[in-house]
């Protein structure tokens, strides 16, 4: 839907699309909410956290990944930005720049992953059921933001109107909220280190 | 004056041509229209609601002495079970939020249509799935049979191996997708879509209500779906999360439910508070009394529901210091409802009603209200509590309050808003009818509910033996449920015969409060010629700003008639802000809907690649919707 400004001044609403991501990420941050207090209410009824014969998560490695999907919110941000002042090509390059960042990022936990399988069940504990279920909750929307990311670089190379700037814009509070959820995920799945 | 007629005729003429949607089954399919989808709604709600109230005439039969065996004990299990998730998702919430905010929200606003008319359409279309989803269970002889509450280990796979517990959390998680769509529809329509001077303090108080629903779908359903997700995953992969032996604990998902299941009541119930609040003035032929108080008081009434769900929890050995903390905010929600209730009184007694049917239901929900919220606040005293839990009281409490306080304002505005949909009024004297069967139907059914469980009936057992003092009460809960059943069919035909035959209503036949009542009966396809602009929260008894609205729509201002057009305005004051091009109808909702269901079925299935396959579809609608841009106006009128 295109939304055209009154002229002669600013518009004062942010436009629907905008509020629409706003409530999905609202619930999206509720649903990272109930997994982490379920992450927490079993650590505290558990003796043991990791239980025996599961080594504690490494601590390093996550939280560099997770500052490289934080820094690369920034020029998806600022995509946003360049949109806003009709700068298109600007915008596809930042875009584009993130999406190497979270394409790589999204590659190597996908390996971490499949490791982190080899060394430890996610059935035989309550602790294997609620690590794998958080990080893969977590990796599916990052893969889900790089979609979106995908569609953006799409949509502007076609051109650049006011509909796609909303698509910008919406794409980019998902990405600022992925982002801080990431590191919520990730200092909990370390936390016991 | 007859120029400005024919002006007003013109641009009307316009208007319909831009507004209105393919003719026929297609055009259903594909509409946007949020009064069609309102009505779509509504008469698939009301079939659930007919599935429903069979399951539950089923029990009561079965009940209806000692030793029967009409239902085996496993049919009962199903049948209990079904009748609660039918009538919480299947028919309360598409009922109130899908039926009567869709059609009348965007209307009580002054707008044309929804926020996003092709998501509505999208909520609709998965609603509908995800009800078959979960009937084609019952179909197939595996339908879900531990209580709607689902409660582990029992619904685990070591004493649930069958498939009837996957159907109810792959059809929840299905059916939560659309409430959480209309949620997010309706919390940004208020916000943008409002009439230029209907500030917040000028929303009516319908609206409040729907606000309040609206935000606690959103933050209420996502842990129902990692609840049943959890489940799903401990059920067919093995996990371990309420699996006890393995450092699971299965109070989590009581917890995890209770926390969604809580705020669910007020879901539930706040739209029926919504409705009494726009039947009231309008029968009372007053001002609602305290409405800053009752608008504040429909939030909160939302925002302490997610404070008191462990009160569901009294039973399971939980520390002492957590009941108390519990029972103690589960008291202060008496604060706020009893507000609304005074309120509601006080308008009654202080105008001067007219006993019309509407009304009528209204005061039957009060009646119902007071007796549902004085057994629920006696839930707060641990101690009683632990003695009646899972006895017939529990059952009696729920029902006041579920059919009591949430039904009976559906009936009442069913009644209220029939000539404003149909065009047609509705036999007064059969209305009342409706009304007395009905109401005594209720009572006769679950008061004595009470007393049974005081005497130690337990729920959901699906027969009992003579002697124990329950006979001569459950035959009369049974009468008393066919006298409820006669009741509805009453209505019912009242309403079908009055859709042919009912007098011409005219657009306004209550000298109702909210604008919906300014337009044509049934609104035309684009609500209002020109848009309305408001004053206070009665906007329809402001008579000067109603034929200022006539006045612009010769002029043209306002009118809005070169496309899909509805305007903006800002969130607190709306002040007009832009003019807003709206998606028209569209094929791409139902066929998405369509991609999504397969995924479930297969998901269901443990076809996993099949339901990649399909989600990867699903996305491709996505993206051909996106790809399908409404045209780019440059300027507004």
């Amino acid at each position: 839907m295109s939304e055209t400004v009154a002229p002669g001044r600013a518009r004062r609403t942010l436009p629907n699309g905008v509020w629409g991501m706003l409530i999905f990420v609202l619930t999206e941050g509720t649903l990272f909410g109930s997994l982490l207090g379920t992450y927490f209410y079993l650590r505290f009824n558990s003796p043991q956290w990791p239980p025996d014969g599961i080594e504690a998560p490494s601590v390093a490695l996550p939280l560099a990944l997770t500052g490289a999907l934080v820094l690369s919110a920034v020029p998806v941000v600022l995509a946003a930005l360049a949109a806003h002042r009709g700068r298109r090509g600007a915008a596809m390059a930042l875009v584009s720049a993130a999406l190497v960042v979270q394409g790589g990022y999204l590659a190597w936990q996908i390996v971490s992953f499949l490791h982190d399988l080899d060394s430890f069940s996610p059935s035989a504990t309550a602790y294997g059921s609620i690590y794998f279920t958080l990080l893969a909750a977590d990796h599916l929307h990052v893969a889900l933001g790089i979609l979106f990311s995908l569609w953006v670089v799409v949509r502007l190379a076609v051109g650049l109107n006011p509909y796609r700037l909303v698509t910008v814009q919406a794409v980019a509070l998902y990405w600022v909220v992925v982002a801080l959820l990431t590191v919520l995920v990730t200092l909990t799945q370390v936390s016991p280190s | 004056m007859s120029a400005l007629d024919a002006q007003r005729r013109v641009r009307i003429e316009r208007l319909e041509r831009v507004w209105t949607e393919r003719p026929g089954v297609f055009g259903w399919l594909t509409t946007t229209d949020h009064k069609r989808i309102g009505i779509l709604y509504f008469f698939t709600a009301l079939a659930f609601f007919a599935a429903g109230g069979i399951e539950s005439l089923l029990m009561r039969t079965q009940l209806i002495g000692p030793d029967q065996r009409l239902l085996s004990p496993e049919a009962y299990n199903e049948v209990f079970t079904m009748h609660g998730i039918t009538m919480i998702f299947l028919f309360v919430i598409p009922m109130t939020t899908g039926a009567f905010g869709n059609y009348l929200l965007p209307l009580m606003i002054g707008a044309r249509d929804m926020a996003f008319p092709r998501m509505n359409a999208l909520s609709y279309w998965i609603y509908v799935a995800s009800g078959l989803f979960l009937y084609t269970g019952l179909a197939l002889g595996h339908a879900p049979d531990a209580g709607w509450f689902n409660y582990v280990p029992l619904a685990g796979r070591q004493f649930s191996p069958g498939a009837g517990i996957d159907f109810y959390c792959l059809g929840i998680i299905f059916n939560s997708i659309a409430s959480t769509l209309s949620a997010a529809n309706f919390i940004v329509t208020m916000f943008k879509l409002r009439a230029p001077g209907m500030s917040l303090n000028r929303m009516p108080l319908f609206c409040y209500a729907f606000l309040a629903v609206s935000f606690a779908l959103v933050f209420a359903l996502p842990p129902l779906t990692v609840a049943t997700g959890l489940l799903e995953l401990d059920r067919r992969l093995g996990f371990s999360f309420y699996e006890i032996t393995r450092g699971g604990e299965p109070l989590l998902w009581q917890h995890l439910f209770w926390i969604f299941g809580h705020p669910e009541v007020y879901i539930i119930i706040l739209p029926a508070f919504g409705i009494a609040t726009s039947i009231i003035p309008t029968f009372a032929h007053r001002k609602m009394v305290a409405f800053p108080l009752v608008a504040l008081a429909e939030i909160l009434v939302a925002f302490l529901g997610f404070g008191v769900w462990v009160h569901h929890m009294f039973a399971t050995g939980l520390p002492t210091v957590t009941t108390i903390y519990f029972a103690a905010a589960s008291l202060i929600i008496v604060i706020p409802s009893g507000i609304q209730l005074f309120a509601w009184i006080t308008t009654i007694v202080t105008g001067t009603p007219d006993f019309k049917t509407p009304l009528l239901y209204i005061i039957g929900f009060i009646v119902l209200f007071i007796i549902g919220g004085l057994s629920g606040v006696m839930f707060a005293a641990i101690p009683f509590d632990q003695q009646t839990t899972d006895t017939y009281f529990v059952v009696a409490h729920f029902h006041f309050v579920i059919f009591g306080a949430a039904v009976f304002p559906i009936l009442g505005g069913i009644f209220y808003w029939f000539p404003k949909v149909t065009g047609r009024m509705y036999h007064e004297r059969a209305g009342q009818l409706s009304f007395w069967l009905t109401f005594i139907g209720t009572m006769t059914t679950f008061f004595p509910m009470h007393i049974v469980g005081l005497l130690g009936m337990p729920r959901r057992q699906y027969t009992y033996e003579p002697g124990l003092g329950w006979s001569a009460l459950n035959l009369i809960e049974t009468l008393g449920a066919y006298v409820l059943a006669a009741g509805l069919l009453v209505m019912l035909g009242n309403l079908v015969i009055s859709f042919r035959r009912g007098a011409p209503a005219g657009n306004d036949p209550w000298h109702g409060d909210t604008l919906e009542w300014s337009t044509t009966s049934p609104p035309p396809p684009y609500n209002y010629a020109v848009i309305p602009t408001v004053s206070s929260p009665y906007a329809m008894w402001d008579t000067e700003d109603r034929e200022a609205d006539q006045r612009r729509l010769a002029e043209g201002r306002l009118t809005l008639e070169r496309g899909h057009e509805t305007p903006a305005t800002t969130t607190l004051d709306a002040e007009l802000d832009a003019i807003l091009d709206m998606p028209s109808d569209s094929p791409w909702p139902i066929l998405l809907a369509a991609a999504v269901a397969v995924v479930f079925v297969m998901l269901l299935l443990g076809h996993l690649t099949t339901a990649i396959v399909f989600a990867g579809l699903a996305l491709a609608v996505l993206a051909a919707w996106q790809w399908d841009e409404p045209e780019t106006r440059e300027s507004i009128s």
